[in-house]
C-alpha cells in the first residue's frame, strides 16, 4: 500500500513528497482501526477471565488452592476454551468474568493436557435469568498465518483483566513437547505451536491470540518466564477440533504404540535415505506394541500406512506423531521400517494413549497423599509393573509421617495386600476409620524395600 | 584462618589445664612423643584422564612391616588401584621435603581400610600403634573417662602433630563399639590414647553436628557441621585391633564374599511388634540378584532375615546399624563358606543355607579405555551396572561412558557420564573387546568425519551423531 503511493507521488518537490507521505500514512492507519475496531468489539465481548479454586494433594491432605486465568467464548450456546492447566477436572469451582463484569459459574465440559486445551460451559440458564448477554468469537484458519503476521492477545495477565497486548507471529510450527507441563501431565507431542511476541503473562493462559480482524488463530498457553517475549500459542486449526471432540465425549482418546522419535536432522547420509525420508526411533517404551513387536531404538520408519513420513526436524514430528495418535485404539499400523540393510514392515495394533500421571488422592486419618502408579510412570522408574501409589504429601505429625513415609515412596502393599489399584487402598482406608489399628505398610524408594506401621 | 584455629586450641589447651595438672602434665609429653611415631602424613594422587588430584589423609602404622591403614573415607572404592599413583609418606614434624614412597596395597571389604606399606627406610623411625596395646587387652571406657589423641597440622607447616584430649560421654554399638567424647580427640584414622599411654581405639570421621544458623535474611536454618581435621568419635581398640592384621592379599582386595541380597533396610521395632515377633531384630531383603548365592538359597524379594547362622541378629540403636552388622557378619566369611540363615517370608519361617561366592567383577575392576579424539572413555559393563540399571544377566552387553570431556565431539554430541552405548555405528557392541576395536578404528581413521552410537539413559534409548570434524 504505502510503496505504491511513494511511487505514485512526484519527485519533484520534496515538501510535495512528505505532504503525500503523511496523507498515505493516516489513510493506512485509519483502514486498519477501522478493522479492528470492527473484530475487536466483537472479540472482546467474547473473551472472559476465569477464576479457578481447585483441589490439591501435595501436602498430606486435600487442600484448596485459587488461581486465574483467561478464556474465550466459542459457542452460542456458552462454550468456553481454556487451557487445560487452568481448568482442570481437579478445579471444584469455575467463576468466569464475563465482558459485561458480570460473574457467571461455569463447569468442565471436558479437557486434553496433551493439547492444553480444556472446555467449560458456562452456566446458560443463570445467563438468561440475569438477562447477561455475550458475543462468541470465529476462529481463523492458523495454517495460513505467516511469520510477520501482527497478531494481539487477549487475557488477564497477572489478574489484569482484559488487557490487549499486541505482536506478529514469530514462528507458526514451534515444537515444544513438555513431559510434564500441564501440572505434571505431558503436553506439546501432538502439536506444534504458534510463536509470539506479544507479551504474555501469567494469566493470559487460555486467552485467545487473535489476528487483526479479531479472529482466534490461536490460544495462548505458554511463555519463557524471564524471557523477553517468547510466548507460544496452540493454533487454532488444533483447538477447533478439540473443541469438536471434547463437545462430543469430554475426552479425547488416542492411540499408543510407544515409540520416542529424534530428528534425524543429517543423519540421513548415514542410513543411506533418500531425501526428506525417515523418521528416526530414538526409544521404544518397554512391554509397548512397538516392543513386543520388535521396532528398538535407531530404527528408521519410512512411512506410516503407506504414507511417507519425513521427520528430519522436529517440527515435524508431533504431526507424525499425530497420525498414529488420530486413530481409533485397537486399529492396526502398518509401518514400513529401515534397520541397516534390512526392511521389516511390523503391523502393530495400538492401545489407548495414557499419561504418566495417576490419580490423586488424599487419606485424611493417615496424613498422607498419594498418586497411583501408572504404566508409564512404572516404565519411566524402571518398576516392575504399575502397583502402588507414589506418595506425594504428608502432614506432620500424622500416622503417615510419625511411621517415617515421606514423598517419594512408593507404597505397594498394605496389611500385605497388593496396591493394585486406589480402591484398594482407599477400602483399606476406610476399615482404618472404622475400626483404628495398626496397619502394616511395605513402600520402597530408590529400590530399598522398608516396613512402616501406621499407628492410629 | 590458621592464627584463629591456633588460638582456639590453646584455648583447648587452656582449658582442659585443671584437668591435666592433677597427673598426666608431667607425663604426657613423654607418652605423646613415644606415640606421635604411629602416625603419619599420606599423600597420594588420583590419576584422571585429565588431571591427577592430590589427597592428603593422616595415617596409622599397623605392624612392624611398615604397613599403614588409611581410614574408609580416604579412597573411592569406585577408582581402580591403578589409578592411584605417587604416595607419599611424611613423618610428623619432620621437614615435608623429606619425603619417602610407599605402595599401595588395596582396601580390605570388612574394615573398608586401605592399606599402605611404607618404603623400608622409613621403618626404622616408626612404632606400630599395637606396641601400645593395654596389658588387659580392651577395656570399655568409664564414663567420664579420660582420652588423648593425635591431630596433625597441614602440609605447610609439616604435618606438626598437636595433642588433643577429652572425656568419654557415651559409648555405643554401631555395630563396633564407638566412644563419642565431649570434644575433639584426634583426627580421623588416628589412634586414641588412655591416660597411660595404651592403645584405646580409632577416631573415625563422618560425625556431624547440628546446628541452627541465623543471618540476615534466614531464621534458624538447621545445618549440619563436619569437622574433617578431627573428630570426637572413636571406636574401641577392643574391636578394631584386630581388623590391623587384614592386610589385603592383593592390591583388588579381593576374596570378597557375596550373599546377592541387595538393599537391605532394618525392620522398624513396631513392625518387629506387628508382625508378633517380640524383640527380634532384623533386614528386610530388598531384592534378590540374580545369579547370586541368596537366589540358588532361595531367599526371596521380601524376605526379612532374622538370624545367620542360628544367631538372631542383635537390635542396636539406632535400627540401621543391623544393616552394617549383617554385611561385617558376611565379612567375615570367605567366599565358599556356607551361611544358615532363617527368614520371614510372610508370615512364615524359612531356613535356608546359601553358600556365599566370590563377588562379580567390581566398578573399580572394570576395564577402561580413554579415546582422546573422540573425548571420551568407554568403561566395560560390569555386574553392577546391571543391577542399577535392572538388566538381567542374558542382557548384559556393550559399553559404559565412564567419562565424557566438555566440548569433546562425543561431548558435544550429547554423550554423558554413565551412558550405556549399545551400539556403534549401527552395530550391536556386545563384549567390551568388540566395542573397543570398533572406536579405536574409528579413532585411528584420519578420514572419518561422524559416527553414530546408540545409548540408554534412564531406560530410553537415543542415537547420537559424533562428529568428528
Amino acid at each position: 500500500m504505502k510503496p505504491a503511493t511513494l511511487k505514485d507521488s512526484p519527485s519533484s518537490s520534496i515538501t510535495r513528497k512528505i505532504a503525500v507521505l503523511a496523507v498515505a500514512f493516516f489513510a493506512a492507519v485509519l483502514a486498519a482501526d477501522a478493522a479492528v475496531s470492527r473484530g475487536f468489539s466483537h472479540l472482546l465481548d467474547a473473551v472472559v477471565r476465569i477464576d479457578v479454586r481447585e483441589e490439591s494433594f501435595d501436602t498430606g491432605a486435600r487442600r484448596f488452592t485459587a488461581g486465574i486465568g483467561s478464556g474465550v467464548i466459542v459457542s452460542a450456546d456458552g462454550l468456553i476454551l481454556t487451557n487445560a492447566h487452568v481448568a482442570s477436572p481437579r478445579a471444584v469451582e469455575l467463576s468466569v468474568t464475563l465482558a459485561s463484569l458480570e460473574r457467571v459459574n461455569a463447569t468442565l465440559v471436558g479437557w486434553d493436557h496433551w493439547t492444553d486445551l480444556a472446555l467449560l460451559r458456562i452456566d446458560l440458564a443463570d445467563v438468561k435469568r440475569r438477562g447477561l448477554t455475550f458475543t462468541h468469537a470465529k476462529f481463523a484458519d492458523s495454517d495460513t498465518l505467516f511469520p510477520g503476521q501482527t497478531v494481539y492477545a487477549v487475557g488477564t495477565p497477572h489478574g489484569l483483566t482484559r488487557t490487549v497486548t499486541r505482536g506478529i507471529i514469530s514462528n507458526n510450527r514451534r515444537y515444544f513437547a513438555d513431559n510434564r507441563g500441564v501440572k505434571g501431565y505431558e503436553t506439546g507431542l501432538f502439536n506444534t505451536w504458534l510463536q509470539t511476541d506479544a507479551a504474555i503473562n501469567p494469566g493470559n493462559s487460555g486467552g485467545p491470540l487473535i489476528d487483526e480482524k479479531g479472529r482466534v488463530v490461536g490460544i495462548n498457553s505458554r511463555g519463557y518466564l524471564g524471557a523477553d517475549n517468547l510466548a507460544f500459542a496452540i493454533p487454532a486449526n488444533i483447538a477447533k477440533r478439540v473443541v469438536a471432540d471434547l463437545k462430543g465425549d469430554g475426552e479425547i482418546v488416542r492411540s499408543y504404540i510407544g515409540i520416542v522419535p529424534g530428528a534425524l536432522l543429517d543423519l540421513e547420509s548415514f542410513y543411506s535415505l533418500k531425501q526428506n525420508t525417515g523418521l528416526l526411533i530414538n526409544s521404544v517404551d518397554p512391554g509397548s506394541p512397538a516392543a513386543r513387536a520388535g521396532l528398538r531404538g535407531g530404527d528408521i520408519v519410512l512411512s506410516i500406512n503407506g504414507t511417507p513420513v519425513d521427520g528430519r526436524f522436529p517440527e515435524q514430528l508431533p504431526p507424525l506423531l499425530n497420525i498414529i495418535a488420530s486413530l481409533p485404539v485397537g486399529s492396526t499400523v502398518d509401518l514400513v521400517v529401515k534397520r541397516g540393510e534390512q526392511t521389516l514392515t511390523p503391523a502393530i495394533v495400538t492401545e489407548k494413549l495414557e499419561s504418566r500421571q495417576g490419580e490423586e488422592w488424599a487419606f485424611e486419618k493417615w496424613g498422607l497423599t498419594v498418586r497411583k502408579v501408572s504404566r508409564a510412570y512404572a516404565r519411566e522408574n524402571q518398576l516392575d509393573d504399575d502397583t502402588g501409589l507414589l506418595v506425594i504429601g504428608v502432614q506432620p505429625g500424622f500416622p503417615a509421617a510419625v511411621a517415617g513415609l515421606s514423598p517419594g515412596y512408593i507404597i505397594t502393599k498394605i496389611n500385605q495386600e497388593r496396591i493394585t489399584s486406589l480402591d484398594v487402598a482407599k477400602t483399606l482406608h476406610a476399615a482404618f476409620v472404622e475400626k483404628p489399628a495398626p496397619t502394616l505398610i511395605e513402600a520402597e524408594i530408590h529400590r530399598r524395600v522398608s516396613l512402616y506401621i501406621l499407628k492410629p | 584462618m590458621k592464627k584463629i584455629l591456633r588460638f582456639s586450641l590453646l584455648l583447648v589447651a587452656l582449658a582442659m589445664l585443671p584437668v591435666m595438672a592433677v597427673r598426666a602434665a608431667d607425663e604426657i609429653p613423654v607418652l605423646f612423643k613415644a606415640r606421635v611415631k604411629s602416625v603419619v602424613a599420606v599423600e597420594f594422587f588420583t590419576e584422571s584422564e585429565l588431571d591427577r588430584r592430590p589427597t592428603v589423609v593422616s595415617a596409622l602404622v599397623a605392624d612392624a612391616a611398615g604397613t599403614l591403614v588409611l581410614p574408609p573415607g580416604a579412597i573411592n572404592s569406585y577408582v581402580p588401584p591403578a589409578k592411584l599413583k605417587d604416595f607419599r609418606i611424611y613423618l610428623p614434624g619432620r621437614p615435608a621435603s623429606e619425603y619417602s614412597s610407599g605402595e599401595y596395597l588395596g582396601q580390605d571389604p570388612v574394615s573398608g581400610w586401605h592399606f599402605v606399606r611404607m618404603a623400608e627406610k622409613l621403618h626404622a623411625h616408626v612404632t606400630p600403634v599395637t606396641a601400645f596395646a593395654a596389658k588387659s587387652g580392651g577395656i570399655e571406657p568409664a564414663l567420664g573417662e579420660e582420652f588423648w589423641g593425635i591431630g596433625l597440622r597441614g602440609k605447610d607447616e609439616d604435618f606438626a602433630p598437636y595433642f588433643m584430649a577429652s572425656r568419654v560421654s557415651h559409648v555405643q554399638s554401631l555395630p563396633e563399639r564407638t566412644a563419642i567424647a565431649l570434644a575433639e580427640i584426634a583426627a580421623p584414622g588416628l589412634p586414641v590414647f588412655d591416660r597411660e599411654g595404651a592403645f584405646a581405639g580409632i577416631a573415625i570421621g563422618g560425625f556431624g553436628q547440628t546446628f541452627v544458623q541465623y543471618s540476615r535474611n534466614d531464621r534458624g536454618l538447621p545445618i549440619m557441621l563436619l569437622n574433617t581435621d578431627e573428630s570426637s568419635v572413636f571406636q574401641l581398640a577392643s574391636d578394631v585391633a584386630p581388623w590391623l592384621t587384614r592386610v589385603p592379599a592383593d592390591v583388588s582386595g579381593r576374596p570378597i564374599s557375596w550373599l546377592g541380597a541387595y538393599g537391605l533396610q532394618p525392620m522398624d521395632p513396631e513392625v518387629a511388634t506387628f508382625l508378633k515377633l517380640g524383640d527380634q531384630s532384623g533386614c528386610v531383603v530388598s531384592e534378590v540378584l540374580e545369579g547370586s548365592p541368596a537366589e540358588a538359597a532361595g531367599l526371596k524379594d521380601r524376605d526379612i532375615i532374622l538370624e545367620i547362622d542360628g544367631q538372631p541378629l542383635p537390635r542396636f540403636k539406632p535400627d540401621r546399624v543391623v544393616v552394617t552388622y549383617f554385611d561385617r557378619e558376611l565379612g567375615k566369611r570367605q567366599p565358599g563358606d556356607t551361611l544358615a540363615l532363617t527368614v520371614l517370608r510372610g508370615t512364615e519361617r524359612v531356613e535356608l543355607k546359601a553358600t556365599l561366592t566370590d563377588q562379580p567383577r567390581l566398578l573399580r575392576e572394570a576395564e577402561r579405555t580413554y579415546f582422546e579424539k573422540l573425548g571420551f572413555t568407554a568403561r566395560e559393563f560390569v555386574y553392577g551396572d546391571g543391577v542399577v540399571r535392572r538388566v538381567k544377566l542374558a542382557g548384559h552387553k556393550g559399553v559404559v561412558a565412564h567419562f565424557v570431556k566438555n566440548s569433546s565431539p562425543a561431548g558435544t554430541a550429547g554423550l554423558r557420564v554413565d551412558d550405556w552405548i549399545l551400539e556403534v555405528d549401527g552395530t550391536e557392541v556386545k563384549t567390551y573387546a568388540q566395542a573397543i576395536e570398533k572406536l579405536a578404528a574409528i579413532e585411528a581413521d584420519a578420514n572419518r568425519s561422524e559416527f553414530v552410537l546408540l545409548i540408554s539413559r534412564n531406560g530410553e534409548t537415543a542415537v547420537l551423531r559424533v562428529k568428528l570434524k
